[in-house]
């Protein structure tokens, strides 16, 4: 249902880019909501194969190779993601750029501390594996991502 | 870093997102830049001067 709209958007952005809709600023502000669209889209493609794996893994899949198979299935669709961010990033401005460099430099050192303590508090208390295995704290990572982006997009607002 | 970059666009009745537009950077780059919040890079502060017609130094300053 998005397709035609994103199309439609990339279409603008093209003819932006060459001048004949607007300048080169209209140009940057279409590929900058072509690109959340986008990003958004294949986000929540790679979220619902990701949970999707999830579920037939918990249901019991008894051969090891199907299972190993389902485990791999969302791995092309979180890599087409991360290549549309990418791209993506490559298309910011300076500013904008700097903002994503200041969030990421705040979600890996303090991913790594949280790591280290967990690992810690492990070894003094020992978690239940059911709450602190890979399979759920993973997901601090992006929100680690998500808090240095507030906090670096607050900084030169 | 100080700069003169929102008296020069007030002179030309320049609204932010005209600037960013000559510039080809977002609104919120310029509004972070006249608000003295980011400092841009040699190239782009380059590409101010020339859009103005100044002297790099005339418009920035330590």
């Amino acid at each position: 249902m998005l397709t035609p709209l994103l199309h439609r958007k990339r279409k603008l952005a093209n003819e932006a880019s060459k001048g004949v809709v607007g300048e080169m600023g209209d140009a940057v502000q279409q590929t900058r909501q072509i690109y959340g669209a986008r990003l958004l889209v294949r986000g929540l493609l790679w979220i619902s194969v990701f949970l999707l794996a999830r579920g037939l893994l918990e249901l019991g899949i008894p051969s090891s190779p199907a299972r190993i198979a389902v485990a791999l299935l969302p791995t092309p669709f979180f890599g087409w993601y991360l290549w549309t961010w990418m791209k993506g990033v490559s298309r910011m401005d300076e500013m904008q750029r700097r903002i994503e460099l200041e969030a990421l430099g705040f979600a890996f050192p303090s991913a790594l501390l949280v790591l280290a303590t967990l690992g810690l508090l492990d070894v003094a208390t020992t978690f239940d594996a059911n709450d602190f295995s890979i399979r759920n704290t993973w997901l601090m990572m992006p929100m680690l991502y998500y808090i240095g982006l507030w906090l670096a997009k607050r900084r030169y607002q | 870093m100080k700069n003169r970059l929102k008296v020069l666009r007030a002179e030309r009745n320049w609204s932010q997102q005209d600037l960013a537009n000559e510039l080809g950077v977002s609104r919120q780059t310029i509004n972070a830049i006249e608000t003295e919040k980011y400092d841009p890079s040699l190239p782009l502060a380059f590409k101010i001067a020339q859009l103005f017609a100044r002297a790099v130094e005339d418009i920035f300053t330590p």
